[in-house]
This record gives C-alpha cells, structure tokens and sequence, in this order.
C-alpha cells in the first residue's frame, strides 16, 4: 500500500509542474495569465507564433470607418432633405472618406 | 405623420390607447418611462425579457395549475422561412410583431384578426452573409420605440447582413438604415436590438471569424450614433468611467485590454456581444456580457485577454463603463459569456436587501452580482459535473481552474465539462419574484477538444479547435440522449428547489408565471407547462418543429394567451438544417445532436395558445370572413 501511495505520490510531484495554471496566481489586479508548463510565456518567434499579417489585423477598423462615414452622409442628407436615402451614390455631393459639409 | 396617426388610432384598442394616455400624462416626454408603463400592462410585451428586469415573468393567473389542463392551440401563422426561430413576438396594444430568421422579415399581425397581416417587410440581403453565420441564420428579436410628440412608434430590426433598421410601428415603412456590420470581415448581427430612452443598442457577432467585439448606441429618430464601445484595446475605445471597477480594483481596471493580450492579438480578439440586455433606469445602468475571445485555440493568444467574457455596466446615456467583471480569464472552451441577466430585488445572506443581476453563464456557473458596483455575491455551479473549474473565489473574484480540464496545443483533451456549447446558451430564462426562484433551461453536454495552428484572414473562419461533443455524465452517452436540463435556481442560497432531466438541451429559455407555471419549449418540439413549485409537468403540447425561441404571454380582450415561435435550428440544429453528417461539423454540434432528426424537422412560425383554444375567430366566427365588396 504504502509503495502505490509512493508512486502516486511521485507521479503526481512529477505531473503536477505540467499542469500548473489554476488561475489564482496574478502579476497585477485583472492579470492572472501563466504559461502552461513547457508552453512559451510570449508566442512571438515560438513553434506557436500566429505570424499575423499586420495589414490582414487593421482590416475591420478600416471597415468600420467606412462603414461610420456612409451612415454620416445619409443622416446628412436625410437632415437636409427630409428623406432618407440609403444609396449613398444617390446622395448629391457625396464623396467616399469626405466628411459630410456642415448642416 | 398624419397618416402614422390615423393608423394608430384604427388599429390600437381603446385599452391600448387608454394605457398610452396615461403614462403620457404620467411621464410626458420620456420614452423609456413610456416603455416602462407600458410593460406594466398585461396587455403588452413590448422588449426581449418582456421588461426591463427581464425576467420573462407575468403577473397574469387565468392559466394557472387548476386550469392549464386546458390549453389549447387558439390560432398559428408561419412565417414563411425554414431555419431556427429564435427569440419571441412583441405585442403591444392590438399588433404583434413578428420576426423571422434570414432573410429577417418581419411582419405585424391584427390581434383583432389573426388572419390579417397587417404589414410585412422584407428586406434584400446579399446572400453571401449565410456563409459567415457561424451557428444558423437565426435573430434573436425585434424592439419597439412608443414614440413621442413628434414622431409615431417604431420597430427596430437587425439583419444578418449587418444592417440596423428602423420601422414605421403601423405602415411597416423604413424609417432608416445604418451599416453596423460588416459582412466582407465576417461580422454580421443576430442579436435583437434593445430600446433604452431614445436610443437603439446594437451589438455584434463575428468571434469564430475573429471580429472584435462592440455594441454601439444610436438615436432612435435618426439613426445616428452615440456612441460605440469595445470589448478589447485602449481604455478609450472599451469606453471605461473614470471611477471603473473602483469597488472592486482587483477586478482590473486600467489598460487591461491591451496588457491581457501579446502584441496586436486582441485587434481580432472576439468579446462580440449577441447575447441579451437588461436595464435599471434608476442607475441608468444597462448589463450584457462579452463574448469569447478569438481564436479557440489558445495558445495562439497568451493572456487574460480583457475584456471578452465579462459581465458589463455600463451607463446608457454615456456608454461609459462603470464595472466590469471577467467570468472566465483567458478562455479555453469557447465559453461566449453572452447569456441572459435577470434583474431582482433580494436579500443577501445577511438580510441586507439588494439590487442584484443574476446570470446562467456558458461556463456552467451561475452569477450574481450587486447590479449598482458589480460587487460578486454569489457563484454556483448549476450542475455537479462542472469540472474545468473547482470553484469560483467569491473574495477574489478568480475562478480556480482544474488544469486537467484546460485546453492546449499538441493536446487533446477529454470530457470537459461543460461542452463549447455551455451548460447554458442563448436562452432567455425567467425569474419568479413570488417563488424567488430563477428557471434555468440548462444543456448537459461534454466534450474532447483539441485545438490546431490556423492563420487569420479577414472574412474568414478562425477557430482553430476540433470538438466532439456528446452528452454529459447524467445522460445516455451510448444512445446521444439526456442532454438537457431545467432547474429551478434560489441565487441567495445557492439551492436548487427542483431538477429535471430533458431529452434535449432546453435552448430557448423559460417563462414563469403568477399562475404558478414555467412554460419552455424543447427541441423535439413541444411547448411544456411545469408546476414552479415542484417542476412536475402538467400540461405539453407537440409543435410542428423544435423550439429555439422562449414563450411570451399578454393579454388581450381580458384573455391570456401564450405564444411561442416553433422552427428548430441554431447551433443544435446545424446538423439536421445543413444535413451535415461528420460528429465534428458544426463546431462539434453535429455528433451531439445526432439523434434530433428523429423527433423533429424544420419549420418556422408562432403558435398561440389560450384555455380552451378561445380567440376572436371561436367568440365571432365571421371574424375574417370575406364580404363581396370589401377590399380587405
């Protein structure tokens, strides 16, 4: 009995580093991240560096950018006109990335 | 205008009209006070969650125990569209308001005819926003804005595509439209939107394509924004008050939406919001939780990644952050903490009476938290067999992770529980304030998961794990049966009052009544009643297909009825609607969800049911009769 409970003992000394993040060890308030044993603390330059294209990570920013500018001219138009239009071809004066002139 | 006018005075009953004048006097220009007044009356259910406590609970007692017995189908209507109905109809006065999957039409019913479809609208969408739905075509709901001296009431509705749009309440006619999401960066939008003053909330889907997630406010009248605020990032664009987490700093509080995360990582970061909001208009404080960060595999993104996962406060009129709470620290399982929170007045363990917020969240503990601080009251698991977790530290407010039940690369991991799909998801649950009791339709599914190395391409998926999923330690793993549960919830105590086993995840949600009754639907297609006390089952009903959505109840001519949408989909559908075959398709649904097939099929529509089957048409069978020379 005594040499099982040993060797349970040891195996789980020997696994317990691997499985070491419970989430209750923080470098500051809100920041309790570890690497997993064996795994890197930073993943640049390691077997797991997601390599991110710089250009493919600013896409949605720039969407949505575009995205605020087309709503501005039809709020634009619909405040100068009284009617809404959502085409913004439609909209006299429009200019993609212009800002909309003054009311 | 004048038209807008006319209409509502044809078409709203005097009750109705009655209920406006009142609160019009009550509270003149206010529109969220009108809202509020509105939802006190049994004849309305004017938002998601019915009012802004959001509790899905009625005051109504005709259906009842005693009399349940007698429900029966009073009229149907199908939308016309296949896919999963999520969500629930609004009422309000004599209309019902009624949204359907893509291509998200929507459609106003004559309560005073069913068969008269007052007005539909139909918008055209470019196809291609099915192909970035990561989890079905599904919407989640419509909003309603009651209008104000100057302009008549309004419908909001999103669209997959991305599109927030605003509609005439009695002409169906658009008012505006505004681009939110993008579908070209896989962000679309499923989320119902959520009317607070005069402004229209709108959140975000998108994390299984990396979209970083924000919810944004827009003016109801005009379309125009608010202001926007995100899950990741600088301070400045997660839009955090300056006195942010200040009761609880170790929380987090400053640049942590950037020090969680390596390098640029949190730019395609996830913390979408497409989940549900509650309001208290005395803290003018809105709540919802962010999403999961992106991607699934963890390895590719060290950190605490803040702010996914959090439950969040925030200002309605600023949009600023008073606290945030972050439930699961560096995501392992895809544990999108965007579920329902329920507002209730309680006593905490040491009678101290409270303004709390209770959340069933995916990662199978249920929150509650002071709703004026954020302060944590308490933290249970709602099953047994959590095991990714061994408990959640209320003083520190971390989650102890059990290390054998975490995720990683060149790993597979087995029997994590709960599954990617939550021991909880999108359903709207209910609260019984009489009872004290939180109704919660709870999934019991499991699984192994083993994430891959996957590059980001704007527009594309990004996910990056492999799961199979089947049913968790209660139900029949050998036969893909027992993956449900519904429980009834004290937050205070920390007690179940009842529990019942399900064939399938209860996905829709739950409403409780003063009748005494929880009402659900299933996804082999019933709508149930179950005794609030003791969860006996009293009275069911087959549907025509499964049920997704969560019932609704209002009143109109002095009688109850109960609706609820019927058309299965969503995430447990992506199997039987996309006829996919591999256990692992559907982000791992298709395995767990093998055996839906042979209880239901798809379908889409509202049925409604009252005592005896009683409507308009049984009172006045010409009702809806055509008469030569009438143009309706």
């Amino acid at each position: 009995m005594k040499l099982i409970a040993f060797g349970i003992a040891a195996a789980m000394s020997l696994a317990a580093p691997a499985f070491a993040y419970d989430g209750t060890n923080c470098r500051a308030p809100g920041n309790c991240w570890e690497p997993k044993p064996d795994y890197p603390e930073r993943v640049e330059g390691s077997e797991y560096d997601p390599q991110h294209d710089p250009a493919e990570l600013s896409k949605q920013g720039e969407s949505l950018a575009a995205m605020d500018n087309r709503n501005a001219w039809r709020i634009w138009h619909a405040a100068q006109t009284g009617t809404f239009e959502y085409d913004v071809a439609k909209i006299p004066g429009y200019e993609e990335g212009a800002t909309p002139p003054a009311q | 205008m004048k038209r807008t006018i006319r209409k509502t005075m044809t078409h709203v009953s005097p009750l109705a009209v009655a209920s406006v004048l009142a609160c019009g006097l009550a509270a003149p220009a206010a529109a969220n006070d009108t809202l509020v007044e509105l939802a006190q009356d049994p004849a309305n259910w004017v938002m998601t969650g019915r009012d802004y406590n959001a509790q899905n609970y009625s005051e109504m007692t005709e259906i009842n125990k005693e009399t349940v017995a007698r429900l029966r189908p009073a009229w149907s209507f199908s939308t016309g569209v296949l896919h999963g109905h999520e969500g629930t109809p609004l009422v309000v006065g004599d209309k019902m308001f009624i949204h359907s999957p893509f291509p998200n039409t929507t459609f106003a019913l004559d309560l005073n005819d069913p068969g008269t479809i007052l007005w539909q609208n139909k918008p055209r969408q470019n196809p291609t926003a099915r192909t970035v739905a990561c989890c079905d075509v599904v919407n989640r709901g419509l909003a309603y804005w009651p209008g104000d001296d100057t302009r008549g009431p309004l419908v909001f509705r999103t669209q997959l595509d991305g599109h927030i749009v605003a509609m005439d309440a009695d002409t169906g006619e658009n008012i505006w439209i505004m681009e939110n999401s993008d579908i070209k960066v896989g962000s679309t939008l499923t989320i119902a939107p959520y009317v607070i003053k005069d402004m229209v909330l709108v959140g975000s889907s998108g994390a299984e394509l990396g979209v970083r997630g924000y919810v944004t406010a827009y003016d109801v009248k005009t379309g125009e924004q608010r202001w926007r605020a995100f899950a990741t990032g600088p301070d400045e664009e997660l839009k955090l008050a300056s006195d942010f987490n200040e009761p609880n700093p170790h929380y987090g509080q400053f640049n942590l939406g950037l020090e969680t995360w390596e390098g640029d990582a949190w730019k395609i970061g996830g913390g979408t919001n497409w989940g549900w909001y509650a309001y208290d208009p005395d803290e003018d404080l809105f709540y919802y939780g962010s999403g999961n960060p992106a991607p699934w595999n963890e390895t590719m993104r060290p950190g605490d990644n803040k702010w996914t996962m959090a439950i969040w406060g925030r200002e309605a009129e600023t949009g600023e952050a008073k606290f945030a709470y972050q439930k699961t620290p560096h995501d392992e399982w895809d544990y999108a903490g965007v579920n329902v929170m329920m507002l209730s007045e309680q006593e905490d363990k040491d009678g101290q009476m409270r303004k709390l917020l209770t959340h069933p969240d995916r990662n199978g503990i249920v929150y509650t938290l002071d709703r004026t601080n954020g302060d944590l009251i308490s933290a249970d698991k709602m099953d047994d067999t959590v095991n990714w977790v061994k408990e959640v530290q209320l003083d520190t407010g971390l989650p102890v992770r059990d290390p054998e039940f975490g995720t990683r690369m060149d790993h597979k991991a087995r029997d994590i529980c709960p599954s990617a799909m939550g021991y909880h998801n999108q359903g709207h649950d209910s609260y019984d304030p009489e009872r004290k009791l939180f109704m919660l339709g709870i999934n019991h599914i499991c699984m192994d998961w083993e994430p891959f190395m996957l590059p980001y391409r704007a527009g594309q998926f990004f996910v990056g794990a492999t799961l199979d999923m089947y049913p968790g330690p209660k139900g029949d793993r050998q036969n893909g049966l027992g993956l449900g549960q519904i429980k009834a919830y004290n937050a205070i105590t920390g007690e179940m009052a009842w529990e019942k086993m399900e064939r399938f995840a209860v996905w829709g949600g739950t409403m409780s009544t003063a009748g005494g009754l929880t009402f659900y639907g299933t996804l082999d297609g019933y709508i149930k009643a179950r005794d609030s006390d003791t969860g006996d089952l009293l009275w069911k009903h087959k549907l025509p297909s499964g049920v997704v959505g969560h019932p609704m109840t209002y009143q109109h001519d002095g009688r109850q009825y109960v609706a609820i949408y019927y058309g299965v989909g969503g995430w447990p559908g992506v199997g039987l609607v996309f006829d996919l075959n591999d256990p692992t398709a559907g982000l791992g649904s298709v395995g767990a969800f093998r055996r839906l097939k042979e209880f239901t099929q798809m379908g889409g529509g509202v049925m409604v049911f009252s005592l005896d089957g009683n409507s308009v048409h049984t009172d006045d069978v010409n009702i809806g009769e055509w008469i030569p020379g009438d143009d309706a």
